[in-house]
């Protein structure tokens, strides 16, 4: 019991000395950044008297380890301060802009896993066939094509010409407005308010984005997935089995594929992070008021409460999805109990 | 490298949305208003704080003005809140007549308590409108005997001099004239970090409440704006029922929104989108001139750029009227001087533009400062559109003549801090008068109160820019003092021609308005100042 104390202990002050540091790379790092805050909230043409007070307002004034001091101060109750672009708690868009971030991902990853694992597999098992180079050469496509012109290829393309989906935005002009939100994440919160129309339409306007998304994702997961199996395919327990006379694909999926399990779940979480962080040129294509593009406005604003917050956020998503992956290696990998 | 790419890339997908050939489809609710908008640059919706253009016309479409202007000509003024006014015999008090039985969304009456209030808080608040109020001598000190409410619908304001009546009323056909409901606000008073009321400010940065046709039903920051119509308004219930603002910040996908019909009118598409709506048997491009200029800015203490005759060679350096033709041709017009078109004293159209690209004009006037090789200047610009366009096109002709331009590129913000701190060589960078007459960029391009460097007059763009001549201080206060139109008139068309040759700016662009519409949408009608969104049918 004290054992798993301690345990618990040197987790969770690893977990805050990294973002203790995070912090204060990002909040230094943003200070140096010639960007001044002011102007975006008073415009050109104030006078300075009002620049001089709004300065103070923001604690400019003040030295840097004191605003920082103070910044942390308020971060520790809860207060990450107001965001000058949206004028707004950065808490309060935080609850918005994440959320539309999530789904997004998370439908992305749910298709790239779908599709990368399988291709991966039927890659590596018909290695240097005919199978095997489609599988490469869709993948590099989808590993090295900009997110932005496949977005709007993609817009051109199904949108504007087939008209199969729906177009920029998470949901027809129609039902603006309409579902007050909850969770955040449109596609639940329109199925608790029972608006079936809301939802289809929701999908038809997630599916493109994702689409896209996941298709980078599935690339890289095919990728990894095809060495991973190729690996497991040369050892000797999979020769074994199949002299033994066990079929192909129950060598594959029953033995060979359970011992890829763990290296997976690394890849996974990895593509599901980087789907978390926001994708700034995907999210203005496709008008997706995410993280991407919340954070890049602020960070061109010079905003660092923004800065900082975001900042935050990505470096817990990353520790979050750290511990999932470490439980799952517990669970998948018998060694490890 | 990631520039080419990005170019690249943005050629590619411009292709590729030009082949396509959809027809034109309607799509969106009859009785609303859909637009494709960039909305970022929205802070907050208080009409004493707001100042950029997206917010400047949501606002002043959701709340009247005491004074109204025609949908199309924002230069004709008519009575708007207030039915009709008296100027004293001096010239220097103005009695306002507010119509009767006028009422805020809340049920709450429309007073001129209202009106006084809503004048005083700007002053208070002392944002840059306060700046806009105090160069007619209101004064935050003394605001409340300037601005005062004599009875329930009568609104006298005091100046301390008698200014041309034309030009002091219409500050009140802009943000400056709204009438917000104080007591539906009052409520929500907070203080400022300094401890100083904020007369509502806070409440609203995402609030409003005014007598207007349309009512701001929600605002999520780079997402939406919804305005709901607002039943039973004094000038006529407006056609549409919602004006719903879709914040789409990239072209092509505005364009291809317009294209499937799912948006009514795109805001913001660039050249090649707007190349492509225009040759749409079934999309049309509805223009108007903003009064927004761009212009080049020569800081005078700079040894190289405070010589006249180097910022003459400059001027000569830039194909207007070319680029005019290409690069601007959907988003701005050729124009020289700092009355824009369409302001009252500019000059007329054959003599805005005298200046064009000549080689040989540049050479003498570089022979003449004593530079005939030429000199090496450093001009700071920002990365949007279409700076990066216009400061290429310098360089290249400068290079010509021996001038190397050393460009340096930044978040179009630090251009203005770097212009109000002084530390600049040549800057580019936009400027939007606060009304449509040539005084308003006089009194901030030409007048200079004070030219001495501690005194951080930042609002002078002639301060930044280290211009001061008091002959030319005093031929602006003239004019603004001048009662005789006529006479008014000639006098600005005299300070243009001498300050197009003397100043430190070198104008080179007048804004276009470019709304891009699709067949749904019969009529709406837009001014300099603004798109009139009750005007339009569908």
């Amino acid at each position: 019991m004290r054992r798993l104390a301690g345990e618990v202990f040197r987790q969770a002050s690893a977990v805050g000395i990294s973002l203790f540091g995070l912090l204060a790379i990002t909040f230094f790092i943003g200070r140096m950044l010639p960007l001044d805050p002011v102007i975006a909230v008073i415009g050109d043409d104030a006078p300075q008297s009002t620049y001089d007070m709004v300065y103070r307002e923001l604690g400019l004034d003040r030295p840097l380890w004191e605003q920082f001091a103070i910044y942390v101060g308020k971060v520790l109750q809860g207060d990450f301060g107001v965001a000058l672009n949206t004028s707004n708690r950065v808490a309060d868009d935080l609850l918005r802009v994440f959320p539309a971030t999530v789904e997004l991902a998370t439908v992305s990853i749910i298709i790239g896993v779908g599709l990368g694992i399988p291709f991966g597999v039927i890659a590596a098992v018909h290695r240097g066939k005919m199978i095997d180079h489609i599988v490469r050469v869709v993948g590099l496509i989808g590993y090295s094509a900009p997110n932005f012109w496949l977005g709007l290829m993609g817009l051109v393309v199904f949108y504007a010409m087939l008209g199969w989906v729906g177009g920029p935005g998470r949901v027809s002009v129609f039902y603006i407005d309409m579902i007050e939100p909850r969770t955040g994440f449109l596609l639940i919160d329109s199925l608790l308010e029972n608006e079936p129309d809301v939802f289809w339409s929701a999908v038809e306007h997630i599916i493109l984005p994702a689409s896209i998304l996941g298709y980078s994702s599935t690339a890289y997961i095919a990728r990894m997935t095809r060495s991973f199996m190729l690996e497991q395919l040369s050892q000797e327990y999979v020769i074994t089995a199949r002299v033994k006379g066990l079929s192909r694909a129950r060598v594959v999926w029953r033995h060979a594929f359970p011992n890829i399990m763990v290296q997976l779940v690394t890849v996974i979480a990895l593509a599901y992070a980087f789907l978390l962080e926001g994708a700034v040129l995907t999210e203005t294509v496709f008008a997706w008021p995410g993280f991407g593009r919340y954070l890049t406005l602020g960070l061109l604003a010079g905003d660092m409460n923004v800065v900082l917050a975001c900042t935050l956020i990505v470096g817990l998503t990353f520790i979050v999805l750290n511990l999932i992956s470490d439980i799952l290696y517990r669970l998948l990998d018998p060694r490890t109990r | 490298m990631l520039r080419a790419r990005t170019i690249l890339l943005a050629a590619s997908a411009a292709l590729a949305v030009s082949c396509m050939t959809a027809e034109a489809q309607t799509r969106t609710p009859r009785d609303a208003l859909v637009m494709a908008w960039n909305i970022d640059a929205i802070l907050t919706m208080d009409p004493a704080q707001i100042g950029e253009v997206v917010t400047d016309e949501i606002v002043n479409n959701v709340c009247d003005q005491l004074i109204a202007f025609e949908p199309d000509d924002s230069n004709k003024l008519l009575p708007g809140l207030a039915e009709r006014w008296d100027i004293s015999e001096d010239g220097k008090t103005y009695t306002f007549h507010l119509r009767r039985g006028l009422k805020h969304p809340s049920g709450n009456p429309v007073t001129a308590e209202d009106a006084a209030w809503s004048i005083r808080r700007v002053m208070w608040l002392g944002f840059g409108n306060a700046a806009t109020l105090g160069q007619w001598g209101l004064v935050a000190d003394t605001i409340e005997e300037q601005v005062r409410a004599l009875d329930e619908h009568t609104l006298q304001v005091t100046v301390p001099e008698a200014w041309p009546p034309s030009l002091f009323l219409s500050v009140f056909a802009g943000r400056q004239g709204i009438v917000l409901d104080r007591k539906a606000i009052e409520p929500h008073f907070g203080t400022r970090t300094d401890g100083k009321p904020d007369h509502g400010n806070a409440w609203l940065r995402s609030n409003l409440a005014c007598v207007g046709p349309y009512r701001l039903t929600r605002w999520t920051a780079s997402d939406t704006v919804i305005l709901e119509r607002n039943p039973g308004h004094w000038r006529g219930e407006p056609p549409m029922r919602r004006i719903i603002i879709r914040h789409i910040p990239e072209s092509a996908a505005q364009r291809l929104l317009l294209e499937r019909g799912d948006v009514d009118i795109a805001r913001d598409l660039n050249g090649e989108d707007s190349a492509g709506v225009d040759a749409h048997a079934n999309l049309r491009l509805l223009s108007a001139l903003r009064q927004q200029l761009w212009y080049i800015t020569a800081n005078m203490d700079d040894p190289i750029a405070g010589n006249a005759d180097v910022r003459m060679a400059l001027r000569w350096l830039i194909d207007y009227r070319g680029l005019e033709r290409t690069v601007m041709r959907y988003a701005g017009r050729a124009w020289n001087s700092f009355a824009p078109q369409g302001a009252f004293g500019a000059l007329p159209p054959e003599e805005g533009v005298p200046f064009g690209l000549d080689l040989d004009k540049a050479r003498a006037h570089l022979a003449k400062a004593g530079h005939p090789n030429g000199f090496t200047i450093r001009l700071i610009h920002g990365s949007g559109f279409p700076y990066p366009d216009i400061v290429q096109h310098l360089q290249g002709n400068a290079a010509k003549v021996g001038i190397r331009i050393e460009l340096e590129q930044m978040a179009y913000s630090q251009v203005i801090s770097r212009t109000r701190d002084k530390n600049f060589a040549l800057a580019i960078s936009a400027w939007t008068p606060g009304y449509e007459d040539a005084d308003a960029n006089a009194i901030r391009h030409i007048y200079n109160p004070d030219p001495r460097p501690e005194a951080k007059q930042t609002m002078y763009l002639s301060w930044r820019a280290g211009y001061y001549d008091p002959s030319m201080n005093e031929a602006v206060m003239a004019a603004r003092r001048e009662r005789d139109p006529e006479q008014r008139i000639l006098m600005y068309h005299a300070m243009q021609r001498r300050f197009m040759q003397e100043g430190p700016f070198i104008y080179a662009f007048q804004q276009v308005r470019l709304l891009a519409v699709g067949p749904a949408l019969k009529d709406i009608r837009q001014s300099a100042r603004r798109v009139a969104y009750n005007t339009a049918v569908k």
